[in-house]
C-alpha cells in the first residue's frame, strides 16, 4: 500500500499546473489522497491488520493454487487472442477450458456446452439486441 | 397530488414496462435462489441487455430482479441450507428444519408473502418519504452535498468492514481510480499516460463487473472442490400459507419490515444486517422464543420481511441523494447515468414522471414477485439442479460481452479482468470491495463539491463547518468513525476474554 502511494504520490508531483487564480489545481484531489492513503497504510501498519499474503490465505479459501494458476493463464490467453478470434471462437475456448477447471471432464459435454452456449449467447447479443460483437476468424459464418 | 405522480403510475403502468418486471421478477427470482449467484451479478449480467431498452423498461426490469432476487435466495436457503444470496442466511436457521420436516411448501410460502409484506412496506415509505427528501435535499449546496457523501462514504466503511482502516483504505483507492482521465474542472488530463481509453476515464460499470463477478467466479471453484454444489431433491406440495401462519407472521413481519427500510436508507446496512437484526428482536418478543431454529414459521417471516424491505429503502437515498444504500442500487445509479438520467434531487423536478414511474415500477415488482413466486415455484426449484459446470462459464462469457458493450471497445475487457484480480486480491486481504464501488460512484462528485466550495468562499476551508447542514453531516461521519472503531475495540477484547 506504500509503494502504491508512493508510485500515486510521484504521478501526482508531475500532475501539470493551470496558472488560475483562487482555483485549485488539478493535483489538488489526489493530493488529498494521497495524504489519506498514507495514513491509512501506515494505520494499518501500526496496527499490524495486514494478513500475511501467502499461501495460507489461499488454502483457507480451499482453492488449489495450481487450479488459479491454469485459470488465469486461461483468461490472459484469452484476452490477447479475443480480438483477433472474435467473440465466438475465443469464447467457445474460454467456456470449454473453464468448464473443465470447474470439474467437467467429459469430452462430449465439454464441446456441447461450449459451443452451443458461446454461438447461443452470441447470436443473441448480435442478432436480438444489436450489439455489435465482432466474430473474427468465424465472421464468414455470422454474416 | 402531483401530476407526475398521475404521469409515473402510467408509465409504470404501460404493458411492456409491466411484462419488463415481470421478466425481471423471472429472473430474479433464478439468479437469487442458485447458490454463488448474488443478486449483484445477476444484475450485472442482464445489464448489457438493457442497453437497448428504454430508460423506464431497463429500470423496471432491473427493479423486478432486484426484488425477487432478494425472496429467490431464500429459496435456497430453505430447500438446501445454502443461502442463495447473503440476506437470505438468517432465512436458513429457521427454514431449512421446517423443510427438513417436510413442510418446504409451507416454509417457501411463508418466506414469499413474508417477503411481499416488507416489500410493500418499503414500497409505502419510498413514496412517501422520497419527495420529501429531494425538497430538503434542494437545498442543500456544494459543501452540503460534499459533506454528505463523505458522511455516505463513511458509514458504508463502518458498515462493510470488518476493520474500518481496511473499509476507508478501499474507498481511497476507489477515489484514486476516479481520478484517472479528464479533471473535472479544468479538463486537464490526469494518470492516462497518453492512452486514449482512458481519457473518459475508467468506466464504473467494467470496473465492477470485475471486481464483483470475477471474485465469485473464483469461490465457485471452491464450492465444488468442496463438495457443497448439491442439487435439490425436496418434493414442493401447497405453498399458499394457512391463516394460522399468516396470523404467527404478523408480529415478525411488523418488526422486520420497518427495521429492513431503516436499514435499506444507510449506506451499506443492507440486508444481511436487516435480516439478522429482525430476526434478533423478533425472538425477543416472542411468545416462544424456545420455537427458534426448530422451523418457527416466525424465524423465517421475520428475516424474509426485513431483506426485502431493505430494496425500497435503498432505493430512497438513491432516488433523492444520489447516494447508493448497496451494491444494488450502484448498478441502477450507473444504469441511469448510461440514460443520460442523474438520480438525486433534481430527478424529481426535471424528471418527476420518470421518477415516479421508477416508484410505481418498484410496486408492481413487489407484486409480481409474489404471483410469479407462488404459482411458479414447482417448476423455479429446477433450477437449482443446472451443474454450475455450465453456469460458470456462462457467466464469465456474459461478464466480457458485458463489459465490451458498453463502448464497444476491447479496452474495457481488460479493464474489467484488471479489477477482477484486484477483487479477489482484496478478498485475500480481507478488504472490502463495497467502498471502493461506492467511492467510485461518488468520487468525480465529491471532488466537483470539494473544489467548487473551495473556489466559492476563496480556499476557506470553514465554510464546511459554518453550514449547518453541512456540520450535521461531517458530524455523523466523525460519530460513524468514532463507533466503528469503538465497536471494534469491543469486539477484539472479547475475542481477548473468550481464549
Amino acid at each position: 500500500m506504500l509503494l502504491l502511494c508512493a508510485g500515486y504520490a510521484y504521478l501526482t508531483s508531475n500532475l501539470p499546473s493551470r496558472d488560475i487564480q483562487n482555483s485549485t489545481q488539478p493535483s489538488f484531489f489526489p493530493w488529498i489522497i494521497v495524504a489519506c492513503m498514507s495514513l491509512l497504510s501506515f494505520a494499518l501498519l501500526v496496527q499490524g491488520l495486514l494478513p500475511h499474503f501467502n499461501s495460507e490465505i489461499l488454502a483457507r479459501s480451499g482453492i488449489p493454487a495450481k487450479r488459479i494458476a491454469i485459470g488465469l493463464v486461461l483468461a490472459i490467453a484469452y484476452m490477447v487472442a479475443l480480438p483477433w478470434l472474435g467473440f465466438v471462437a475465443a469464447n467457445i475456448l474460454l467456456f470449454a477450458g473453464l468448464m473443465y477447471l470447474y470439474g467437467e471432464h467429459r469430452p462430449i459435454w465439454v464441446v456441447i456446452g461450449s459451443i452451443g452456449i458461446s454461438v447461443a449467447v452470441f447470436i443473441l447479443f448480435r442478432e436480438i439486441f444489436q450489439i455489435r460483437l465482432t466474430a473474427g476468424i468465424l465472421e464468414g459464418l455470422f454474416r | 397530488m402531483s401530476p407526475d405522480v398521475l404521469d409515473g403510475f402510467f408509465q409504470a403502468t404501460q404493458y411492456d414496462t409491466i411484462f419488463a418486471v415481470a421478466i425481471g421478477c423471472l429472473i430474479g427470482l433464478i439468479i437469487g435462489m442458485i447458490p454463488g449467484l448474488t443478486i449483484s451479478t445477476g444484475i450485472i449480467i442482464v445489464l448489457p441487455l438493457t442497453f437497448v431498452l428504454e430508460p423506464e423498461i431497463s429500470i423496471a426490469l432491473l427493479l423486478g430482479l432486484y426484488v425477487s432476487g432478494m425472496t429467490g435466495g431464500s429459496f435456497s436457503a430453505i430447500l438446501l441450507n445454502i443461502p442463495g444470496t447473503p440476506s437470505a442466511t438468517a432465512t436458513a436457521i429457521d427454514g431449512n428444519p421446517m423443510a427438513k420436516g417436510g413442510e418446504a411448501g409451507r416454509a417457501l410460502g411463508i418466506a414469499i408473502t413474508a417477503s411481499f409484506v416488507g416489500g410493500l412496506f418499503s414500497f409505502l415509505c419510498l413514496f412517501f418519504i422520497s419527495p420529501i427528501l429531494a425538497d430538503v435535499a434542494l437545498q442543500f449546496k456544494s459543501p452540503d452535498l460534499f459533506s454528505l457523501m463523505i458522511f455516505g462514504l463513511t458509514i458504508i466503511c463502518s458498515f462493510a468492514a470488518k476493520s474500518l482502516v481496511k473499509g476507508l483504505l478501499a474507498a481511497v483507492i476507489g477515489l484514486a481510480v476516479v481520478t484517472i482521465g479528464q479533471d473535472p474542472m479544468m479538463g486537464t488530463q490526469r494518470f492516462t499516460f497518453g492512452q486514449v481509453n482512458l481519457t473518459a476515464g475508467i468506466h464504473f460499470l467494467t470496473a465492477l463487473i470485475g471486481l464483483f463477478a470475477i471474485p465469485q467466479l473464483v469461490d465457485n471453484f471452491a464450492d465444488i472442490i468442496k463438495g457443497t454444489d448439491e442439487g435439490n431433491t425436496t418434493k414442493i406440495k401447497s405453498v399458499f400459507p394457512k391463516i394460522a401462519d399468516l396470523k404467527q407472521m404478523l408480529l415478525p413481519v411488523a418488526i422486520g419490515s420497518p427495521i429492513g427500510s431503516f436499514l435499506g436508507i444507510l449506506p451499506g446496512a443492507g440486508g444481511p444486517i436487516a435480516a439478522f437484526i429482525s430476526y434478533d428482536y423478533s425472538k425477543k418478543l416472542s411468545k416462544n422464543p424456545e420455537e427458534y431454529g426448530n422451523g418457527s414459521p416466525q424465524g423465517i417471516a421475520a428475516p424474509e420481511s426485513a431483506n426485502n424491505a431493505v430494496t425500497g429503502g435503498a432505493l430512497i437515498p438513491m432516488m433523492t441523494l444520489g447516494i447508493p444504500g448497496d451494491p444494488v442500487t450502484a448498478i441502477l445509479i450507473a444504469a441511469l447515468l448510461i440514460h443520460g438520467l442523474v438520480p438525486g434531487p433534481l430527478l424529481f423536478v426535471e424528471n418527476g414522471e420518470f421518477a415516479y414511474g421508477v416508484i410505481f415500477s418498484f410496486f408492481w415488482a413487489n407484486i409480481f414477485n409474489i404471483i410469479i413466486a407462488l404459482v411458479g415455484l414447482r417448476f423455479l426449484v429446477k433450477v437449482l439442479i443446472i451443474p454450475k459446470t455450465l453456469l460458470m462459464p456462462s457467466i464469465a462469457i456474459l461478464c466480457v460481452i458485458g463489459s465490451y458493450a458498453l463502448r464497444n471497445n476491447f479496452f474495457d475487457v481488460y479493464v474489467m479482468f484488471s479489477f477482477g484480480l484486484l477483487g479477489i486480491i482484496m478478498r485475500w486481504l480481507d478488504m472490502p470491495t463495497v467502498p471502493l464501488l461506492l467511492a467510485m460512484v461518488l468520487g468525480r462528485q465529491i471532488e466537483e463539491y470539494l473544489r467548487v466550495s473551495l473556489i466559492a468562499s476563496k480556499n476557506d476551508i470553514t465554510i464546511f463547518f459554518t453550514s449547518p447542514f453541512s456540520l450535521f453531516f461531517l458530524c455523523l461521519a466523525a460519530a460513524s468513525v468514532f463507533w466503528s472503531f469503538w465497536a471494534e475495540h469491543r469486539s477484539k477484547q472479547e475475542q481477548k476474554q473468550q481464549t
